[in-house]
């Protein structure tokens, strides 16, 4: 631990904790020219194997994720976490390598923090959505080698609205606020027709639904993508391993309870 | 001239005199123990004077802002680099304050051509486990004072500052044998009200002079407090994030003051 006590140049900018950690060599810097990935590279497509789905309901956001991680055609983890607490308000929902999406979830989460308590006042909502794409657009010569592909989902509370909000991403960073629902990753397409459909012709919309049924949607289409995608984990009964389901609202960020997922999922799903 | 010895030693305690000079005027700022953590404590008018460092320190300075500023921002980068690259648990006080803090502070008093820090910091650090609460003042010649924490044996559950020696020493002094570990919050605000009087009320006071009495604590508390913002924030145990931090607003804890002042 050192610091330089006098700040000669204003570079990076004292809220900038990725300026920060770049000017201490702890995260890789912006390149400067892009260059594509090499052609051996380019046999390997590069893949965002997951399943990420998130919808706004009664009380708030719902944002789910399947547990499974693969490299190519195998199994690699069956317990992974893809829906990260960012703050007391705010969920990232991950598809994509998991070195950078870990990596980018550490650096937001720092980052948010890191601003309040240097500049003494909480980052605003689009001021915490665009520091998401700006990770995501520095990370662009990682995605044209092939190598770091990330393309997130970001839940949160609006504070002042009094109302959830939703955005996702893409690999580049643009970023889009999604009126209804968004999904994310490999299992995607299937989600996506699937709350679509729900949304529009079922008896009531999304927006209306309790929380018991927006989680009982989000098993149900979480496993409909599984039905199709192998890179989507099912629930494995044996093991006891649930899909994340966690909710934001303006009380803040509940998890869903393990044991309330399997009664729900026993009764409704399987 | 500088370069002979007597010269340089009769500069620094030109400097020193300065510098504490400077600081005569600083209101005093008292942390202590509650039951569910840390209360740091406060009157002001200028600025803020209590903040956020990581997810268990805290931190009070008085002084020149632009140095504060400068420490302030210092520590928050350090920590937060270190929370990062490491863990939030690799974050010390300990660590900050002798590895970090300390030997630029020193630097930068000693070196008599630049500029010294014009400050006195105060910070505490909330334990994860069952040990004792680590409440540290670093002074603007580095040199370090704590409560004991850092070796599991606290020899206090508070840690002030203030402009004077003369008056730090009061509030310690009025501090110290007072049972804190399990003080509610409401009784250590009050506490930590009087204990903020008695530092203010002795500012300018000679050494030899005696303890302010109880009504003459009474009195100034009640001039002050129509004055002055009340800031106050806690670290608290009981938090269900990593964060600890709380700022409690002057609305907040007005109040208590107001409606009844007896203890």
């Amino acid at each position: 631990m050192e610091f330089s006590p006098i700040r000669t140049a204003l570079a990076p900018a004292p809220e900038d904790f990725a300026g920060l950690l770049r000017n201490r060599g702890l995260y890789p810097p912006v390149p400067a020219a892009l260059s594509p990935a090499p052609a051996v590279a380019s046999g390997v497509p590069p893949t965002h194997a997951t399943t990420i789905l998130a919808f706004k309901f009664a009380d708030g956001v719902l944002v789910a994720g399947d547990r499974r991680a693969t490299a190519g055609n195998l199994v690699v983890y069956d317990r992974a976490d893809k829906v990260l607490e960012i703050d007391k308000f705010s969920l990232m929902a991950i598809a994509g390598v998991p070195a950078t999406a870990w990596e980018m979830a550490r650096v937001l989460e720092h980052s948010f923090q890191f601003y309040r308590r240097s500049q003494l006042q909480e980052m605003s909502l689009d001021g915490k959505v665009r520091a998401l794409s700006k990770l995501l657009r520095d990370n662009l010569g990682f995605v044209m080698q092939g190598v770091g592909v990330v393309v997130p989902i970001f839940a949160t509370y609006d504070l002042e609205a009094s109302t959830a909000r939703l955005y996702f991403y893409d690999a580049m960073g643009a970023q889009f606020e999604a009126a209804d629902f968004a999904a994310t990753g490999s299992g995607s397409p299937a989600v996506r027709s699937v709350l679509h459909y729900e949304n529009t012709w079922s008896a009531r919309p999304l927006a209306k639904r309790k929380q018991e049924e927006a989680v009982l949607l989000a098993l149900r289409a979480l496993d409909t993508a599984a039905e199709a995608d192998t890179a989507t984990g099912g629930v494995d009964r044996r093991g006891r391993v649930y899909p994340i389901v966690k909710i934001v609202s303006s009380e803040g960020i509940t998890t869903m309870p393990e044991k309330q997922l399997a009664r729900l999922f026993r009764k409704h799903v399987a | 001239m500088i370069e002979e010895p007597y010269r340089w030693v009769e500069a620094i305690a030109n400097r020193r005199e300065y510098i504490e000079h400077q600081l005569a005027g600083g209101s005093p700022i008292a942390a202590l123990n509650y039951h569910d953590g840390i209360l740091l404590f406060t009157l002001g008018r200028e600025r803020q004077k209590i903040f956020e460092i990581y997810d268990r320190i805290a931190m009070g300075g008085i002084g020149h802002p632009g140095d504060i500023e400068r420490l302030r921002m210092a520590a928050i980068e350090v920590t937060s680099t270190e929370g990062f690259a490491r863990s939030a648990q690799d974050v010390s006080l300990r660590r900050l304050a002798n590895y970090s803090l300390s030997p630029i502070l020193k630097a930068a008093f000693e070196q008599v051509y630049g500029p010294p820090f014009l400050s006195r910091l105060l910070f505490a650090e909330l334990n994860r486990g069952d040990g004792p609460n680590l409440f540290l003042r670093v002074d603007y010649d580095g040199s370090i004072h704590t409560n004991g924490g850092t070796f599991s044996r606290a020899f206090e559950n508070f840690g002030v500052i203030s402009g004077t020696n003369a008056s730090t020493g009061r509030m310690e002094q009025f501090l110290h044998g007072k049972a804190l570990a399990n003080l509610s919050l409401e009784k250590a605000l009050r506490l930590a009200l009087d204990a903020w009087t008695v530092g203010h009320l002795t500012l300018g006071e000679d050494p030899g002079a005696e303890m302010p009495s109880a009504e003459q604590i009474d009195k100034h508390r009640g001039e002050q407090l129509a004055s002055t913002s009340i800031e106050a924030a806690v670290l608290e145990r009981t938090s269900v994030l990593p964060i600890t931090w709380r700022a409690l607003p002057d609305a907040d804890v007005r109040p208590l003051f107001t409606t009844d002042s007896s203890l």
